[in-house]
């Protein structure tokens, strides 16, 4: 049975820190508290620095004893993880996970591994041999995928954010609810009114 | 499980953290790391780290190794929980612990299986530590401001209870009858200076209050123990430092070599040195030929041992569904403890030999699909198939590690 205050605190801890973290964690529209969505931001000085990745997070009913089970929705070129269908190759998801890491962790995790590929023990093959082989090539390429992938949702946020703004709510706070609903603007609106 | 309704209504609260309820905070030492909630009956691992009762015990793998969860050091028996803790965090934080032991409470109910039953309820501590504050000794008086107090809800009195003072009869060692410095605690849950226990340590520790031999490496200092009675009691606690010192001293000029107290100020370093040595020892408990031998999630309602290899005694005469097993040494030695789910085990009862969770015997009932067995050997939770004929052996019925309760529930349908 899933310990559902442990994950209710686990959101709050989540965004605690956004602006500085870039870590995200949302339910997934309007699913109970098993299904959530994260974001991480694209960590500086890598080909991912810019683009927002959203993260679908499924949690077993054995959690926080079983890891969770986390899958890039937004596509990405990395070694670790598959090109094809999001699926992450990394210990702490699999049989290095401790009931003392949370959402917010793993998360900041796979930022690292953002920016720690390890093309040795490879998700994505295709993609590992084009790091170990040709890497201005495989720097090309996770750098196109950023760019068509990871930002085109936040080039929609903007307008989102100018419209809300119009409706004369601070810009800080609009931004922040509308990563918190993942850009819905509905969802955003309704959030901003009550308060 | 929560509806998602509820779990509508109560997500915006988690997403906006001002809008927590405060109506009850409490020191963030004392949260565990694994519910992020307050320490409920704490268990203290052999590394220093503590967890609630429930959350060691779900945490533990029932078939191999299990790893503490913040810094993975291997272990493989359960510890009693830590009473000594468990009295202090009631003292100092009765109100949220009081809510934390209604909530544990209502979930043993539902699952028909329970931690061990304390006799001190809050509102009788309260008037117990009363009393033993007032017959305490008159240095303890000025220890009493020391205390934070300022985050109880005042504008919800009646549903708080009032945080007592904690004096330093609280957090004694057992053995030296001072006060606690750089507490380890043992498998059986009993807290002693590190500088004490390796004092008498020859080679495996033994409590001095409960008579058993501690398994395993020797423990390590309990940090958050020990930061409270150094933050509550700040010149108690120097003045145990220098004690220490001093002694070291006069042992250095008498020529003694005494191992209890350190070179370099730090007495814990004897225990850490002592931990290093049978560190590898304790992770290679777990052999690739033990596990055939192992009991799948059954462990020793004496030492601990999570899994039972070798040879497991079940009571006979227990009616818990949980049961009351026994590791073959624990057989041996006739334990006199009473079982770690509060079973009424009395020592008239009999024993008898039981194999059904053995996981050799697992295996060969599943022969008929022995490509399966072998597959699933490193996913343990995808043996939840009940090929017993005897319907004794459900591993795991909802793919829990709570396999305590779930193996248990076959063995009520089976023929024990």
């Amino acid at each position: 049975m899933l310990d559902t205050s442990r994950v209710q605190k686990e959101l709050a801890e989540g965004n605690r820190d956004t602006e500085t973290s870039g870590v995200s964690i949302a339910l997934h529209d309007g699913a109970d508290l098993t299904h959530l969505s994260g974001t991480i931001t694209g960590p500086v000085g890598t080909p991912y620095e810019g683009g927002v990745f959203v993260i679908d997070i499924r949690l077993p009913s054995g959690y926080p004893f079983e890891p969770p089970k986390m899958q890039f929705v937004t596509r990405v070129w990395h070694p670790n993880i598959s090109s094809q269908n999001g699926a992450i190759c990394l210990d702490i998801l699999k049989d290095q996970w401790s009931p003392a890491l949370t959402l917010k962790t793993a998360l900041l995790s796979l930022q690292a591994l953002l920016s720690a590929p390890a093309p040795d023990d490879p998700q994505d093959a295709v993609v590992a041999q084009q790091y170990l082989r040709d890497y201005q090539k495989f720097v090309g390429t996770a750098r196109h995928w950023t760019e068509t992938f990871a930002k085109s949702a936040s080039v929609g946020m903007d307008e989102k954010v100018k419209k809300l703004v119009e409706m004369g709510f601070p810009e800080d706070a609009v931004r922040a609810v509308l990563e918190a609903t993942k850009g819905d603007e509905n969802m955003a609106l309704e959030k901003l009114c009550s308060g | 499980m929560m509806t998602s309704d509820e779990g509508a209504a109560r997500i915006p609260s988690a997403i906006f953290p001002s809008e927590i309820s405060l109506e009850e905070s409490y020191n963030s030492s004392f949260e565990c790391c694994v519910c992020l909630d307050l320490l409920y009956k704490p268990v203290v691992l052999a590394c220093g780290h503590a967890s609630c009762f429930w959350c060691v015990h779900k945490a533990m793998h029932g078939l191999r190794a299990s790893h503490c969860a913040i810094c993975r050091r291997p272990y493989i028996h359960f510890p009693s929980i830590c009473e000594l803790l468990h009295l202090l965090i009631l003292k100092m934080e009765p109100t949220a612990y009081k809510r934390r032991e209604i909530d544990v409470l209502e979930e043993e109910r539902r699952l028909d299986i329970f931690s061990p039953h304390f006799d001190s309820l809050v509102s009788e501590n309260a008037s117990s530590g009363i009393l033993r504050d007032v017959g305490g000794c008159s240095e303890n008086l000025k220890d009493r401001g020391n205390i934070p107090s300022k985050r109880v809800g005042q504008e919800d009195v009646s549903r708080c209870y009032d945080r007592k003072h904690i004096s330093t009869d609280d957090v004694l060692c057992a053995m030296c009858k001072q006060l606690l410095f750089q507490p380890a605690v043992l498998n059986c849950g009993h807290v002693f200076c590190a500088s004490c226990l390796a004092s008498v340590a020859g080679e495996i520790p033994k409590c001095l209050v409960c008579k058993s031999l501690h398994p395993g490496p020797f423990p390590n200092v309990c940090l958050d123990l020990d930061h409270l009675v150094e933050e509550q009691f700040p010149t108690e606690y120097a003045m145990r430092r220098v004690k220490l010192q001093q002694l070291y001293k006069e042992n250095l000029q008498c020529g003694v070599d005494d191992p209890s107290v350190s070179e370099n100020q730090n007495v814990g370093i004897v225990s850490k040195k002592l931990a290093s040595s049978e560190y590898l020892e304790e992770s290679h408990l777990l052999l690739d030929e033990d596990l055939f031998n192992a009991h799948v999630g059954v462990g020793c309602d004496s030492c601990g041992v999570y899994p039972i290899i070798g040879k497991r005694y079940k009571c006979k005469d227990c009616k818990e569904a949980i049961g009351f097993d026994l590791c073959e040494p624990c057989y041996n030695t006739s334990s006199k403890r009473p079982g770690r789910f509060n079973q009424q085990h009395r020592p008239d009862h009999q024993f008898e030999l039981d194999d059904s969770h053995m996981l050799s015997r697992i295996f060969m009932q599943r022969s008929t699909s022995m490509e399966d067995s072998v597959q699933d050997l490193s996913d343990y939770d995808s043996m939840n198939d009940p090929a017993d004929q005897n319907g004794a052996i459900i591993i795991n019925s909802d793919g829990n590690i709570n396999s305590f309760v779930d193996n248990n529930d076959g063995d009520i349908g089976g023929s024990n």
